[in-house]
């Protein structure tokens, strides 16, 4: 028995009539080269997303050794529109390269030498990790959170699993991806290349009538080309009108200008809108500064076309108008090349306070708005006065300021 | 039998592991671990790694398990059941129409309007939603339609 049971695992892994033999998955499309297009397509896809993210995180942790800069004034729009873009259009050719290695998961015998333990343990996080990555990414901007966790913090440590992942993976797969994109397409030396994909597919018993190879390309090019099309319209506003599976619309909401949230939901709807409001300027400065409604709209006002980029991807450019932080600055008498804290009426949230590096402070068209598009701002939009910056993402262009602290 | 002989002991031509992939092996670990987990971790009261844990596992195991199986089935019925001329076109939008259905998914159940935001999700994604999935369908038709006599295979 102890000698047979081995046979009988290894006959019912590899035998052509038994259930496991990967001859069950056979397609002409499980082919190594379109494994290596598909899988240095997600490579670079995934890349842009991290590097994107990556900045997009620096914007809201930053680091003292790479101050954001508030030039160019539309970059944060680009990069994040990028972002989820580019994850957006990832989805299919995540999907098309998980279906096409799949019998590979299942394989048996599972490792022979220590390299396919190590290469076998890796692919956890690498699909684990893109799935994840993808499926956050995607229930993010639709607003959905079927989880406990922070979707801020859990995406972008997440990231750096599935980078891990990916960097391991592209190592151990370099040579056979390399040679298999070299290769002309039409010449497959499928089983000399990979054992498992190879078998598989020269095993596919159907030529022709299906997809080719080069449907199957054409397929996760459609897909990606039409969930990029349905929806890129919320930040790249030519394409608007086929936005039809865009979480927002550029054009709608107050004013006529989308919001991420809404003065009752942040609870401040009666302190925005009460007499006794006040916009201070305090911490290092000579002349502590309070202003009502009235004088603040009273101050010399500055006008900018600056964009709106939100984190979920959404973005529109508009035209501000109010009053100059450096203005507001250098009348309570503050020292040049400071930081400074802007803070919300919200009771709380997260974003309740943002922070300007000096750069940032100074620059001539960070302003506190008290007009969206000539007209007084919504109170959705953050009236009295929200903070306007550039290159910036919208979560810290605060809404509903009452407060500016000198550091 | 006209198919060929699966090899029990196939020739790795992958290539035995060089440097390159222990190097990269050790980077990638080096962050997966040292990077990605260290901060899952050291920020456990956002990640809440348990939690993460369990949406981070149940995604692999019901892709593989689950997801990648009945995608494999059905593939298989579909070669079965639908003719050899519009086969091609009914594969790809049947893949297309699952992933577009897919990402619509939540918008469709509209669990962003949960938010209160009076911006959010302003479409009714139900009906754009089979808006595109036509749109799909008749580029299927049309590709059928037009589609040149398959040459024999040489």
């Amino acid at each position: 028995m102890s000698v047979v049971l081995p046979e009988r695992i290894r006959r019912f892994t590899t035998d052509p009539d038994e259930p496991l033999h990967q001859r069950a998955y056979a397609s002409s499309l499980r082919d190594e080269r379109l494994a290596a297009i598909l899988g240095s397509s997600l490579g670079i896809l995934f890349s842009i997303c991290f590097l994107t993210g990556l900045y997009s995180h620096i914007q809201q942790n930053p680091v003292s050794w790479l101050p954001i800069q508030p030039r160019p004034a539309g970059l944060y729009r680009f990069t994040q529109g990028l972002h989820v873009a580019s994850g957006i259009a990832s989805i299919p050719v995540l999907i098309a390269k998980l279906w096409l290695v799949w019998p590979r998961f299942v394989a048996f015998p599972v490792a022979k030498r220590l390299s396919h333990v190590v290469e076998r343990i890796g692919l956890f996080p690498l699909v684990a990790g893109g799935i994840f990555m993808t499926f956050s990414g995607v229930a993010n901007i639709a607003q959905w959170y079927p989880w406990k966790f922070s979707f801020r913090a859990s995406h972008f440590w997440m990231a750096w699993v599935t980078m891990g992942a990916i960097v391991a993976h592209v190592g151990a797969k370099w040579a056979i991806a390399r040679r298999s994109l070299r290769r002309p397409s039409r010449r497959p030396a499928l089983a000399a290349a990979d054992p498992v994909l190879g078998t598989v597919a020269e095993a596919a018993t159907v030529p022709g009538g299906g997809l080719s190879r080069r449907g199957l390309l054409l397929t996760v090019a459609g897909a990606s080309g039409l969930l990029t099309l349905t929806t890129v319209g919320e930040t790249f506003h030519p394409l608007r009108r086929l936005s039809l599976l865009a979480p927002r619309d550029p054009d709608i909401g107050p004013q006529g200008r989308p919001v991420n949230r809404g003065a009752a939901n942040a609870g401040v709807v009666d302190l925005a809108r009460s007499p006794a409001y006040r916009l201070e300027v305090t911490g290092r400065v000579a002349r502590p500064v309070s202003l009502t409604l009235d004088q603040l709209t009273a101050l010399p006002v500055h006008a900018a076309e600056l964009p709106i980029a939100c984190v979920e991807g959404w973005s529109y450019s508009a035209h501000w108008s109010g009053v100059r932080v450096r203005d507001l600055l250098a009348m309570a008498g503050a020292e040049g090349g400071r930081t400074v804290v802007v803070e919300s009426l919200e009771p709380n949230g997260a974003y309740r306070t943002s922070t300007l590096n000096a750069d940032q402070a100074d620059d001539h068209d960070t302003m506190l708005a008290t007009h969206l598009d000539g007209q007084p701002l919504a109170i959705d939009h953050g009236f009295p006065c929200r903070l306007i910056a550039p290159n910036r993402p919208g979560v810290l262009q605060t809404k509903w300021v009452t407060k500016v602290t000198v550091l | 039998m006209s198919e060929p002989e699966l090899p029990l002991e196939p020739g790795r031509a992958e290539g035995s592991a060089g440097p390159l992939f222990w190097v990269s092996a050790a980077v990638g670990w080096a962050v997966i671990l040292g990077v990605g987990l260290r901060g899952i971790f050291a920020h456990r009261i956002d990640t809440r790694p348990a939690n993460l844990a369990r949406f981070v596992v149940a995604g692999a195991l019901l892709h593989d398990l689950l997801v990648a199986p009945v995608v494999i089935v059905l593939g298989v019925l579909v070669v079965r059941a639908v003719p050899r001329r519009p086969r091609a076109a009914v594969q790809a939008a049947l893949a297309v129409s699952a992933i577009v259905a897919l990402f619509a998914y939540p918008l469709v159940r509209a669990y962003g309007l949960s938010t209160h935001n009076p911006t959010s999700e302003p479409h009714n994604y139900a009906r754009n939603l089979l808006i595109v999935l036509a749109f799909v369908w008749l580029v299927a038709l049309a590709a059928t339609v037009l589609r040149r006599r398959p040459r024999p295979v040489t």
